[in-house]
C-alpha cells in the first residue's frame, strides 16, 4: 500500500508532469475573458426570461431540449471525462422515465418527491449494471452498456402486466405537494423546474470534475495505467461515475415522462442512445457546457428540420461524421477558443498533434 | 415424429442461424484484428447487402447471380468508405473516433437505404430452386436452411484455408501481428487495410442476401444483426477468427433453442451467455486480455 503523503506527491508530480506535455486540464480552460459565474448567472437569467419572450409551442420544445441538454450533459461525465463510450445511456433515461411513471401512477406521490424517488431508484439499479460493465473498458464497455439498454427494451415486452409492453405508460399525473405546491402543474412552472434540476445538475457536475475525484477520473482518461499505478482503485471510481452518470440521466428521464405524460419503450431503444453520443460529441465532449448546448441546438434543430424534409437524420448523422472527422473537439471548443483572454495549452488535444506529424 | 428427430430438427435450424450470423461476425473480427477498428456500421453494411441483393435479384431474375453481385458492390462502398474517411483516423490515439464515425455511417446508412428504397420491408421470398423441403430423420426441414449450413461451412473453411495457404493470407495475419514491420519489409499495409475492410464488408454482405428470403428486408435490421454480431465477437474473442466461429455457433444455438423455449427471453439468454464469458474470461474465450 503505498503512503497517502507518497500518494499525493505522485499525484502533483504526475499532474505537472502532463500538464507540461500539453495535456488539457479543466483549469487551463478557465483562463477565459468572462468569469464563468457571470456567464452563469446570464444563461439563468435568459432562462428565466425565454417563458415571456417564447410562443407557447417553442416552451414545449425548449423543455424537451433541456431536458435533452441534461441527459447529454450526464453522459458526458462517461464520455468526456473517462472515455468510457457508453452506447446504452438510453437505459439511465428510459428507466428513469419509467421508475418516474409507475412512481407517480401508482403512489400518490408529490411530483418533486416521485421524481427523487425516480431517480433514486434509477441509482440503485446502476450499480450492479455499472459494476458489470466497468470490467471492461472501450468496445466491451459499449457494447456491455447498450446490451443493458437493449436489454431493459426486451424486458418491457416481457413483463406486460407492469410495464404496459408497447403501449408503455399512459397519464401520467403531476400530483400537487403538500401547502398547496402546484406551480409546476402547467407548462411555464415545469419549464422552471427542469431549467432549475439542469443548472443544479450542472453545478453538481462542474464541482464533481474540478474536485480531487474530478483529477482522479482526468487520470484514468489520460493514463489509466499509471493511475494504477498510483494506488487507486481506479474500477471503482469508474463505477461510482456510472452510477452518477445513470442519476443524472435518470433525472432527465424522469422529468420527460412526467413532462409527456407517457413513457413508451422508445425511451429504451438504440437510437435515444445513438442521439445522445452525438449531441454529446458535436457539442464537445469533456465540457459539460458542450453537450447541453448540442442537446438543445440538436432537439431545435430537429424540430425546425422534420418539418421541412424527412431527410433530417441523414443531415444529423452526416454533420455528426464531419464533426469526428475534422473537429473532434466539438462546438464548445471551438467557440471559447477565439475568446481565450490567454492562449491556450497548443495542441490541446494529444491525439490531434500525432494526426497532423502522421499527415 | 421421432424425439430424436425433433432435436436433429432443432439443432439444424440453429446451424443455419448461426452460418448467418457467422457471415456477419467473421468479417467483423477480421476487420477488428487486422485494423483495430470496431465496425459499428457492420449490421447496416449487413443490411445494405440484404437491398442491394434484393434489387440484383429482381433486375437478373437470379437469386445465385445477386449472391455473387451484392458482396462485389458492398465490398465496393466498403473500401471507398475506408479510403475516404477511415484512413486520416489511423494516426489518432484515441480509438474512440472509430466508434463514432462507424456509428454516424450506420446512421447515415440506414437513411440512405431509406431514401432509395422506400420504408416498407421487402419480402425477397425463398428462390424456387432452393424451395421445397427434405426429410431428415422423419422430419421435414426446409432445404434452404440445408443450403445455408452448406454455405457458411464452405465459407468458414475457405476463409480459413485463404488466411493459412495464400500469400494475400499471409500478409493480413502478418499485419495484424506486427503492422509496422510488414511495412517496413516493403508491403503496402493500407492497401492490405483497404482489401480486408472491402473482404469483411463483403462477407457482411453475404449473410444480408442470405438472410432476405428468411426474415424480409426492412429498416433496422441491421441494429439487431450488429448487437447479435457484437456478442458473438466478444464471446469468441476480438479479432479470433475461430472465436467467431465458435461464437456464431454458441449464439445460433441459444437463439433458436431460447426462441423456441421462453419465447420473450431469448435475448436476454444471448446477453447472458456474454457476461458469463466476460466475467470469467475479459478477453473472450479465445480472446487475449487487453
Amino acid at each position: 500500500m503505498v503512503p497517502k503523503s507518497w500518494a499525493g506527491f505522485c499525484e502533483r508530480l504526475m499532474l505537472n508532469a502532463a500538464s507540461g506535455a500539453g495535456y488539457r486540464f479543466e483549469e487551463t480552460s478557465s483562463r477565459s475573458l468572462v468569469d464563468w459565474r457571470i456567464g452563469f448567472a446570464a444563461t439563468a437569467i435568459i432562462g428565466v426570461l425565454m417563458p415571456f419572450v417564447l410562443p407557447q409551442y417553442s416552451l414545449t420544445v425548449l423543455i424537451e431540449a433541456l431536458i435533452f441538454g441534461l441527459l447529454a450533459m450526464s453522459l458526458d461525465l462517461l464520455v468526456g471525462y473517462c472515455r468510457l463510450y457508453s452506447f446504452g445511456h438510453a437505459a439511465a433515461y428510459g428507466l428513469g422515465a419509467y421508475s418516474a411513471a409507475l412512481i407517480l401512477t401508482q403512489l400518490q406521490l408529490p411530483l418533486p418527491a416521485g421524481i427523487a424517488l425516480a431517480v433514486l431508484v434509477t441509482v440503485v439499479a446502476a450499480v450492479p449494471i455499472a459494476w458489470i460493465c466497468t470490467r471492461s473498458t472501450g468496445v466491451s464497455f459499449a457494447m456491455l452498456t447498450l446490451a443493458f439498454a437493449q436489454l431493459g427494451y426486451a424486458m418491457l415486452f416481457r413483463f406486460r402486466d407492469i410495464t404496459g409492453g408497447s403501449d408503455g405508460i399512459v397519464g401520467i399525473p403531476r400530483p400537487a405537494g403538500p401547502f398547496g405546491m402546484s406551480w409546476f402543474q402547467g407548462k411555464t412552472g415545469y419549464y422552471y423546474l427542469v431549467l432549475g434540476c439542469l443548472l443544479g445538475a450542472y453545478l453538481l457536475c462542474r464541482a464533481i470534475v474540478r474536485s480531487p475525484f474530478g483529477a482522479v477520473l482526468a487520470g484514468i482518461r489520460e493514463n489509466e495505467a499509471k493511475t494504477i499505478a498510483l494506488g487507486y482503485n481506479t474500477r471503482a471510481y469508474k463505477t461510482a461515475t456510472v452510477v452518477l452518470a445513470y442519476g443524472f440521466g435518470g433525472l432527465a428521464g424522469a422529468l420527460y415522462a412526467a413532462f409527456a405524460g407517457f413513457a413508451s419503450p422508445e425511451l429504451f431503444f438504440w437510437l435515444v442512445s445513438g442521439r445522445v453520443l452525438i449531441m454529446v460529441v458535436v457539442g464537445g465532449a469533456g465540457t459539460l457546457i458542450g453537450p447541453i448546448l448540442g442537446g438543445v441546438f440538436f432537439v431545435f434543430l430537429e424540430h425546425e428540420l422534420s418539418q421541412v424534409t424527412d431527410l433530417w437524420p441523414l443531415i444529423f448523422g452526416s454533420i455528426f461524421m464531419a464533426f469526428v472527422l475534422f473537429a473532434p473537439e466539438g462546438i464548445w471548443r471551438l467557440l471559447t477558443i477565439r475568446f481565450k483572454a490567454v492562449p491556450d495549452v497548443p495542441t490541446a488535444d494529444p491525439s490531434k498533434k500525432k494526426s497532423d506529424a502522421a499527415a | 415424429m421421432t424425439f430424436l428427430g425433433f432435436i436433429f430438427a432443432q439443432g439444424l435450424s440453429a446451424l443455419s442461424q448461426a452460418a448467418i450470423l457467422f457471415f456477419i461476425a467473421s468479417g467483423l473480427t477480421l476487420i477488428f484484428g487486422i485494423m483495430r477498428i470496431v465496425n459499428f456500421a457492420h449490421g447496416a453494411i449487413f443490411m445494405l447487402g440484404a437491398y442491394v441483393g434484393f434489387t440484383a435479384a429482381a433486375l437478373t431474375g437470379s437469386f445465385l447471380l445477386s449472391l455473387l453481385l451484392a458482396p462485389i458492390v458492398v465490398g465496393v462502398v466498403g473500401m471507398a468508405f475506408e479510403r475516404i474517411f477511415l484512413r486520416p483516423l489511423y494516426g489518432r490515439r484515441d480509438g474512440g473516433a472509430y466508434l463514432l464515425l462507424t456509428f454516424g455511417l450506420a446512421i447515415v446508412l440506414n437513411e440512405l437505404i431509406r431514401v432509395i428504397w422506400g420504408p416498407q420491408p421487402l419480402a425477397a421470398g425463398i428462390p424456387d430452386l432452393l424451395r421445397g423441403v427434405v426429410i431428415v430423420l422423419g422430419q421435414p426441414f426446409p432445404l434452404y436452411r440445408l443450403f445455408l449450413i452448406a454455405l457458411g461451412v464452405a465459407a468458414a473453411i475457405g476463409v480459413w484455408q485463404f488466411l493459412e495457404r495464400t500469400r494475400a493470407g499471409l500478409l493480413i495475419r502478418a499485419v495484424s501481428q506486427n503492422a509496422e514491420m510488414v511495412h517496413a519489409l516493403g508491403t503496402d499495409v493500407d492497401l492490405v487495410r483497404t482489401g480486408v475492410f472491402g473482404l469483411g464488408c463483403a462477407m457482411a454482405a453475404v449473410g444480408g442476401v442470405l438472410a432476405a428470403p428468411l426474415v424480409t428486408a426492412f429498416l433496422g435490421m441491421g441494429t439487431t444483426v450488429v448487437i447479435d454480431a457484437f456478442v458473438i465477437v466478444i464471446i469468441g474473442g476480438m479479432g479470433s477468427f475461430l472465436g467467431s466461429l465458435i461464437g456464431s455457433i454458441l449464439v445460433g444455438f441459444v437463439q433458436v433453442l431460447g426462441a423456441y423455449y421462453f419465447q420473450d427471453l431469448a435475448l436476454a439468454f444471448m446477453y447472458f451467455l456474454m457476461l458469463i464469458v466476460l466475467v470469467i474470461r475479459p478477453g473472450g474465450l479465445l480472446g487475449k486480455e487487453d
